[in-house]
């Protein structure tokens, strides 16, 4: 069992590392090949003389050939190869926009302050999500269910960046909550309760934004889930078994019916990050989204190709993690 | 009424569909004010509240917001359903040469379609837009582009599905190209479902392109709701409190994406009705007093006049009716039928353990005395596993795949006495397993990990775990090979003998009977035809169905005999026969057997529901 396991460990990171490579490879060609060539754009500035675009051409190697070099020389002298060789440095450029910003520097500040909306987010919405779907299931066609229905059908209808404006106009005028970014700038704080304070009622419209909106999704796949694995013969079992139905509900059905959760969570993770987006837009969180759409409509792209890159490969490598935990709750996928 | 109320939900949304697109297409005719014309303005005409002047006041730009309201619908519906129209055909083409090629092509079809799925959908098309640029066309190009993943894994398994089926298979092999196969045999199967999904990818277009324009990615030319909330929102209309500004296009978006949706979900629920109905949902016991009849002591179990229904969409259908038995301590009886009969159907419905819209319509079902029909459910689940359990046909779902065989006994177990510790009760596991000729250790295995007789014999050991008086065996065989089904029979009757169980052996398999029961029902169209003991009723069938099904069967003793099989199909549930069920088979029917149906009449060899059995002559033996 042991060697069977290891080969599907094996097989999915294999599955993991080839995808990275596609998505990078992509992400170059997206960026050079489209019109609109990022390097190209940042030189047609009418201001720089053109001993400096000269200058440009050269250090972004625009000249160079873009996949493989077949002009004699170096095969691999091309720009693909030599974006590859930068990547593996972390080096992903240097902002236009932010004037002598690292793009690896400015993307890690903006991942972290995304993981810090993402995470809580992802905790409550699961959590709630999973519980109220599974009560949902088990109280199939009662006004609970209904409710939940009707609850996953309006957030799916309702786009997330107008439900947080929603929100805001609501926190911000009945609850005095703060309407931007992820602390007051230039506060002063007494103590650390009072820090602590500003940090989370920051936090609370544009989480409960994007937990809002993921917890419509995952009820209503829970509920989903659940009425189909209580469909099973093995529920019908423990029912002639005489087991109670709570406990069927915990012992049977929970387990069961998280396993197509799982697949969903990772499958749903693009989702998370159009969620994060959109959140982050609204509220100003200063996060992988908010550098994006700022990037977007400052054309800085140098930028835009890092975050695109970074969001891609978070995607992957959470794929990749909730592949392997699915491993660890189904017992059939290590025969496979 | 659940059916009804879906469809009514969905004709509720083609009504709110259709007055958005009436209001897109005559916009210029019905908005009071027109909102791309230039005006002058003063800063007191900026974010005016509502009034009758200005409905829903104005914006940024002292322009009438309801009229900038009735001109956004244009854009919406334009991207939402070019941009769906672009992604269906895409997505679709790609599904269906994806599943109806399959191979290499399909295969690497699917990973390509993988990868875009694992893309961050918003990202690229942000990223997208701001490359190819923000012109309505490019929008719908890049929305439609990237929509087509979720159409094309669709397509491929409703492809898939119907590739495999006999008509095309057949279409196939008589030389059928594969753009005749596809056009005449593919395409109509797999169309209602795309269309179903089409609606999915039009709101997701909509939503996508309002996104867009409020990220400040929209067409700067046009109006556009998502555009009205990004300058509403980049313009202080927050700050200044300005509600009407926001909340009228985005209602707007929620109106249209609503609609869209209901009419989806309705089209999915016609095209392919789910039950979505389980085995946990409330069952209620029948409430009517029980007849006060005395059961004789050595009768363990009496079904008498059971009937059962299922409730479908037009009604009740009645599946089993008017059915009665009895088991006596230590004895087997077989209930054997063709499927469809209703056997499955009287045992389930004699446990309470029908599907979620079966329900018993009357009868009592008898267990030394205790009626289990009007058994409250805390006294039914003690009275579970206890004295009666039941072996369910195909062990692979009878038992739960993620758990192991040994701590599903050992709940059993400790389900029905808490004073059994966890260790205790592994070993009796383990012993239990030993009985049924498993090895002791297999207590840690996976139902996956064993075979299917193991998984049969499994099954046999937890009905066994709490000492019943009663066992069910619901096709206990079926799916097996022959090797296997001989000896899991072996074992049941050894079992059966030791333990001194009354069985029902539920089967379509008269050597079963033949071989294991003492006595025989015989069931058609839901009703018992014939009842006896068995070497009565094989040796002298009355029925004409039971006839048949013995002359059907193949038999050591009469190797030279012609099989017969009995020609056509048992009645429907929603449509049975007046008079005799079995009549439109019969060899022997005659006028009456249509018109009448027959009681249960004693015979010779026990009680045959037929005009032509040989009555045993004594007074009143009529039993019905």
């Amino acid at each position: 069992m042991a060697a069977s396991r290891r080969r599907f460990v094996t097989q999915k990171i294999v599955f993991a590392v080839l995808t990275v490579f596609a998505v990078i490879t992509f992400n170059f060609f997206l960026f050079r090949v489209l019109p609109g060539d990022p390097a190209v754009g940042g030189m047609r500035d009418p201001r720089l003389s053109p001993e400096r675009v000269e200058a440009l051409r050269q250090r972004f190697g625009v000249d160079d050939p873009v996949f493989l070099n077949f002009e004699g020389g170096n095969v691999f002298e091309s720009q693909y190869f030599a974006y590859l060789g930068a990547l593996s440095n972390g080096d992903l450029g240097t902002s236009y926009a932010f004037r002598d910003q690292q793009v690896t520097t400015l993307l890690t500040h903006a991942l972290v302050n995304t993981l810090w909306l993402v995470v809580p987010a992802q905790i409550i919405s699961i959590v709630l999500g999973v519980g109220l779907g599974l009560i949902a299931a088990y109280r199939r066609g009662t006004r609970v269910d209904v409710s939940a229905l009707t609850f996953s059908l309006i957030m799916w209808s309702l786009p997330t960046f107008f439900l947080g404006i929603i929100l805001l106009f609501l926190g911000t005028t009945w609850f005095d909550l703060p309407a931007a970014g992820r602390v007051t700038i230039g506060a002063q704080y007494t103590d650390v309760w009072d820090q602590i304070g500003d940090i989370v009622s920051h936090m609370i419209l544009p989480t409960a934004t994007l937990s809002l909106v993921l917890l419509g999704e995952y009820m209503l796949i829970m509920r989903s889930s659940v009425v189909e694995v209580l469909g099973e013969d093995y529920i019908l079992t423990a029912r002639a078994v005489g087991i109670r139905r709570p406990s069927i509900l915990r012992r049977h059905a929970f387990r069961n019916a998280m396993l197509p959760i799982v697949t969903l969570i990772a499958l749903n993770l693009g989702f998370t990050v159009s969620g994060a987006i959109q959140v982050e837009t609204v509220f100003s969180w200063p996060g992988l989204g908010h550098l994006t759409v700022d990037a977007v409509n400052q054309r800085d792209f140098p930028v835009l190709q890092g975050a695109f890159l970074l969001l891609a490969l978070s995607v992957v490598i959470a794929n990749l993690i909730v592949e392997l935990i699915y491993g660890y709750l189904d017992p059939r996928v290590k025969e496979a | 009424m659940r059916q009804f109320f879906r469809h009514r939900l969905g004709v509720i949304g083609i009504a709110m569909l259709l007055l958005a697109i009436v209001v897109a297409i005559f916009a210029p005719w019905i908005a009071p004010y027109d909102p791309y014309a230039n005006v002058t303005i003063t800063i007191d005409d900026i974010y005016q509240p509502p009034s009758a002047a200005h409905w829903l006041g104005t914006d940024d730009g002292a322009k009438d917001v309801f009229s900038a309201l009735l001109y956004g619908a244009r854009v919406s519906l334009v991207v939402g359903f070019a941009g769906a129209l672009i992604s269906v055909l895409v997505g679709g083409t790609i599904g269906i040469i994806a599943g109806y090629r399959g191979g290499w092509v399909g295969h690497g079809l699917m990973r390509f379609t993988d990868f875009f799925l694992v893309l961050p959908d918003l990202a690229l098309l942000i990223v997208l837009v701001a490359i190819v640029g923000q012109s309505l066309r490019n929008i719908i190009l890049v929305i439609g582009l990237l929509g087509w993943t979720t159409t094309a894994r669709l397509i491929r398994s409703q492809t898939l599905s119907v590739r495999e089926r006999k008509y095309v298979i057949r279409a196939k092999a008589a030389g059928a190209g594969d753009w005749y196969t596809l056009r005449r045999h593919v395409i109509p199967q797999v169309l209602p479902l795309a269309l179903a999904n089409t609606v999915l990818v039009v709101s997701l277009a909509i939503i996508a392109e309002s996104t867009l324009a409020f990220l400040g990615l929209g067409d700067p030319l046009l109006i556009s709701w998502g555009q009205m909330l990004n300058l509403g929102f980049t313009r202080g209309a927050v700050g200044a409190g300005a509600w009407w500004a926001m909340f009228p296009p985005g209602l707007a978006i929620v109106w249209v994406v609503l609609s869209v949706t209901l009419i989806g979900n309705a089209l999915e629920d016609i095209l392919n009705p789910k039950l979505g109905r389980h085995h946990l949902e409330p069952e209620v016991p029948v409430e009517t007093p029980p007849p006060d009849v005395p059961v004789s002591a050595d009768v363990l179990f009496q079904v008498r006049d059971l009937s059962v229904g299922f409730e479908v969409s037009s009604g009740v259908v009645t599946a089993v009716e008017d059915v009665s038995f009895e088991v006596p301590r230590g004895k087997v009886l077989g209930l054997v039928g063709e499927s469809g009969g209703g056997k499955t159907t009287t045992a389930l419905g004699a446990l309470r353990l029908l599907p979620p819209n079966g329900r018993v319509l009357g009868g009592e079902v008898l267990l030394d005395g205790t009626d289990l029909t009007r058994l409250e459910e805390g006294a039914l689940r003690e009275l579970r596993w206890n004295r009666v359990s039941i072996i369910f046909q195909g062990a692979m779902n009878a038992l739960n795949p993620v758990r192991t065989v040994g701590s599903q006994i050992v709940e059993a177990i400790r389900t029905h006495d808490e004073s059994i510790g966890q260790k205790t009760a592994l070993d009796r596991a383990g012993e239990l397993l030993e009985l049924v000729g498993m090895p002791k250790r297999r207590i840690e295995s996976y139902p996956h990990e064993l075979s299917g007789g193991m998984r049969q014999r499994s099954m046999i050991a937890l009905a066994l775990a709490c000492g019943p008086d009663l066992v069910i065996a619901d096709e206990p065989t079926t799916a097996l090979d022959v090797m296997t089904q001989a000896q899991i029979l072996d074992l049941l009757e050894r079992l059966q003998e030791e333990l001194s169980l009354a069985m029902v052996i539920v089967t379509h398999d008269l050597g079963i009977v033949n071989e294991a029961c003492h006595d025989v029902a015989v069931m058609y169209g839901g009703k018992i035809v014939e009842k006896g003991p068995v070497a009565r009723v094989f040796t002298d069938p009355q029925h004409p169905y039971t006839r048949l099904l013995l002359e059907a069967f193949p038999s050591l003793d009469h190797p030279g005999r012609r099989l017969a099989s009995i020609p056509g199909a048992p009645p429907l549930l929603t449509a049975m026969p007046t008079g005799c069920r079995f009549a439109p088979r019969c060899p022997s029917a005659f006028e009456r057997c249509r018109e009448e149906e027959p009681h249960l009449y004693a015979t010779s060899s026990g009680v045959a529901a037929c005009f032509l059995a040989d009555p045993i002559v004594v007074a009143g033996a009529r039993n019905d």
